[in-house]
């Protein structure tokens, strides 16, 4: 398959799903079967609980993660007890899960695995820069329901999209819902400097104007319309939580931010809607990332948990012409 | 009392607790649960430890060997419920055997720099070499675990199968599996035995860990090693408030570090405004729980007698959460002490202002009262007020007070009621509205 040649070429991917049962573990254990073990050194993780026999939501099957000889793992104590393979355990972390610390260890034989990572972004990151220490080359991690926002381009740097009749029935629905995310994911990365400055932000919105000077808009976050102007002109704003609807409108209507190129951490900050997102960047606001992560294929599962079974030819062929990448249905290669 | 309980006490134990760089989580979760140190044997010993490793700290060629040994110390990590199992003859775990492992080789190689540094008798760490062995059958040397192919040669033979071949084998597996529990209830019961050893070696290495924290805060700190007061006497040359002494630095400013002593009977201290009085009392409670913490002691010279407990009240206290008022709330604090005092007990009582918030008449009465109850009890207290308490017979220190337009905070004897006039003094030093001076001197001289 084309993208594991370039998925390779990265030091870390998460995949993420959509909705539940979009097939992010089918793409996992895909990528895990064809990646070339002679030449990488794997690890793999996921955010929170995965790779149940079955689905803590929907109760419908799901498969187990197949790993190979020699790839490292990372699990909850609960999960490492559960293996079906034989591995050497090489730490236990302080790192902790409702299942337990998050245990790491190398795969000696090849079996079956239940994933359950540590529970947040930043955990996840510790892991990331602890394991190195093993001179693993690629990080694969598996991300889970709506926790897109955990699966942020700041933990990964390459990222793998599923999506599926799951996320929608409707092929054309599915497309543009589909194609939406991936123009977000695909948001232009900002100026270096401005990085710099998003790096030094823990909080809040902040505007840099023509001058050159950074203000703090006194705003906890963008969910607050109620912003401290005293400045004459906005040359980036810089918004630190969530993106939202009504906090376009105000800063479209507001003079002072004509034309201002707005600063978002990550594309998952992104809550608002198609509609006003395209309208805002109509009139001249550029909308650009801090942190941004390749997007290397998108995936589909054309089968949903209820039963809806949509085209997989006419599915990807959609997609592919919508997003101009190509789109694989797993389940049928 | 444990030293997590006294944390928020208001004589700042917190900042002494912050400052203190203990490299395991373990560590200073023993600390914290440490409990108050009541008797001279013990409180001796440990100061003898601490001393040992201060000599240590201040030499200069020690600086990497003891960076070598915290970096050991960073991956401690407490595993009290593996070790209990252990002892309980439980099977224990891939993840539990991993974890003994893991304290086995630690303590190894910290024993080694323990002997680096010359402090393997000081605090002694039980071999765990036969442990070592035992989960180690291979001699790597390598903090990580499974059930060793070398365990057993069906084992082996079984893991050859599925290692070569390119599928998951369940049926091999299971077998495999089963030869595994075996090894591991075989392991669980052999090192079973070395179950104390395993703990004590816990404990030495968070004791470690500790005290190397100790001897550095007190190089970093200027911290000295106290004597112990059999004679009913405490007394310190150069007190200083650690925290208040920081403050004071950062603002480019001098702390003037003050001598007191005191007996098993009340002292009173008296003296101007913004004398320093209330950082005397929450120095001096922060010294008796550091004494007896078996920390180093914020000043030149120390001797400290041992108390049994440590009763601090300040005049800024408020019990919001338990819905009484300031002067209730104090009340309350001050019933405890004479409560205990009442029972025998050998308390260290500070007492900062009491009844200042109620009428001065009131105020001086409750006072005196106090005093005079606890006169002749078994207590050490040091009493600080405004009100002119008289005919008692009690010690009485003085704030010096401003002197030239300075304030000298120095303590010196006084006579009982010679209460010091100095607050419109010291009002217009620091620049208060002239009128409202001027006019309350007019009312004084009336």
């Amino acid at each position: 398959m084309p993208f594991i040649n370039e998925l390779i070429k990265h030091s870390s991917c998460s995949i993420v799903g959509l909705e539940k049962n979009t097939g992010k573990t089918v793409c996992l254990n895909y990528v895990l079967r064809r990646l070339p073990l002679d030449k990488k050194t794997i690890a793999v993780s996921s955010i929170g609980i995965d790779g149940e026999n079955t689905d803590q939501v929907t109760l419908t099957s799901k498969p187990e993660i197949v790993l190979r000889k020699g790839m490292f793992f990372a699990t909850s104590e609960k999960h490492y007890l559960m293996r079906r393979l034989v591995s050497e355990l090489v730490d236990v972390s302080d790192e902790n899960t409702s299942l337990g610390h998050v245990v790491t260890a190398k795969a000696l034989t090849p079996g079956k695995i239940l994933l359950s990572g540590p529970s947040s972004g930043t955990g996840l990151k510790r892991w990331m820069d602890s394991i190195k220490d093993f001179g693993i080359d690629l990080i694969i991690v598996d991300g889970a329901l709506s926790r897109m926002s955990l699966a942020s381009p700041a933990i990964s740097e390459s990222m793998i999209l599923s999506t599926g009749a799951a996320y929608s029935a409707n092929i054309n629905t599915l497309v543009q819902k589909t194609a939406f995310v991936v123009e977000l994911i695909n948001l232009e990365k900002t100026s270096e400097s401005n990085c710099r400055i998003m790096d030094q932000i823990n909080n809040g919105v902040w505007a840099l104007d023509q001058e050159g000077l950074l203000h703090d808009l006194k705003v906890s976050s963008s969910l607050s319309t109620d912003l401290k102007i005293d400045f004459e002109s906005c040359r980036t704003l810089f918004v630190n939580g969530a993106l939202t609807d009504n906090f376009l409108k105000h800063i479209k209507q507001n003079r002072v931010f004509k034309e201002a190129e707005l600063v978002v951490r990550d594309f998952t900050k992104i809550f608002a809607t198609p509609l006003v997102l395209k309208s805002f960047v109509s009139v001249g606001h550029p909308i650009r990332v801090a942190q941004k992560s390749k997007l290397i294929a998108v995936t589909v599962n054309p089968t949903s948990p209820n039963g809806i079974v949509l085209d997989s030819d006419k599915l990807c062929k959609t997609l592919s012409e919508a997003i101009q990448l190509p789109v694989y249905d797993l389940m049928k290669n | 009392m444990q030293l997590k309980q006294l944390l928020d006490s208001p004589c700042r134990l917190r900042y002494m607790i912050e400052n203190l760089d203990v490299h395991s989580r373990f560590s200073r979760r023993l600390l914290l649960d440490s409990e108050m140190m009541t008797e001279a044997i013990i409180i001796e010993n440990n100061y003898r430890i601490l001393k040992a490793f201060h000599n240590v700290v201040i030499e200069k060629q020690s600086r990497i060997p003891i960076q070598t040994l915290q970096s050991k110390l960073c991956r401690l990590k407490g595993i009290p419920s593996t070790i209990g199992r252990l002892a309980g003859r439980e099977i224990l775990d891939d993840i539990e055997l991993f974890e003994i492992k893991h304290l086995a080789l630690l303590s190894s190689e910290i024993c080694q720099s323990m002997a680096t540094l010359g402090l393997e008798t000081v605090v002694s760490i039980p071999d765990l070499e036969e442990v070592v062995r035992i989960l180690d059958p291979d001699g790597m040397r390598i903090a990580t675990f499974l059930i060793y192919d070398s365990y057993s040669s069906e084992l082996k033979k079984l893991r050859d199968n599925m290692k070569n071949s390119e599928v998951f084998l369940e049926d091999v597996f299971i077998k495999a599996s089963a030869i595994e529990d075996e090894i591991r209830e075989e392991l669980s019961l052999k090192i079973s035995a070395f179950a104390t050893e395993i703990d004590q070696a816990q404990q030495a290495m968070a004791n470690i860990d500790i005290n190397l924290a100790k001897a550095q805060q007190m190089v970093a700190l200027d911290l000295c090693f106290p004597s112990i007061s059999f004679d009913k006497q405490t007394s310190y040359e150069g007190l200083f408030h650690p925290e208040v002494k920081a403050i004071l630095q950062q603002n480019n400013k001098d702390y003037q570090a003050v001598d007191i002593q005191f007996e098993q009977k009340p002292t009173i201290i008296i003296g101007a405004n913004m004398g320093g009085k209330t950082v005397v009392i929450k120095t001096l409670a922060l010294c008796q729980y550091l004494f007896q913490f078996g920390f180093g002691i914020p000043a030149h010279a120390a001797k400290i007698m041992i108390q049994s407990d440590v009763y601090c009240t300040t005049s800024d206290e408020q019990s919001i959460d338990k819905g009484l008022s300031s002067f209730a709330a104090e009340m309350k604090n001050i019933d405890t002490i004479i409560k205990k005092a009442r029972e025998g007990s050998s308390i260290l009582a500070l007492i900062d202002e009491p009844a200042k918030t109620t009428n001065p008449v009131e105020g001086t009465a409750l006072v005196s009262a106090l005093v005079k109850i606890l006169q002749d009890k078994d207590i050490s207290l040091v009493l600080v007020t405004h009100y002119n308490i008289n005919g008692y017979h009690n010690r009485c220190l003085r704030v010096k007070g401003l002197v030239n337009g300075k304030m000298n905070y120095a303590l010196v004897e006084a006579h009982e009621g010679e209460v010091p006039h100095e607050a419109l003094n010291i009002a217009e030093s620091i620049g208060i509205d002239s009128e409202w001076i001027s006019n309350a001197k007019e009312i004084l001289n009336n």
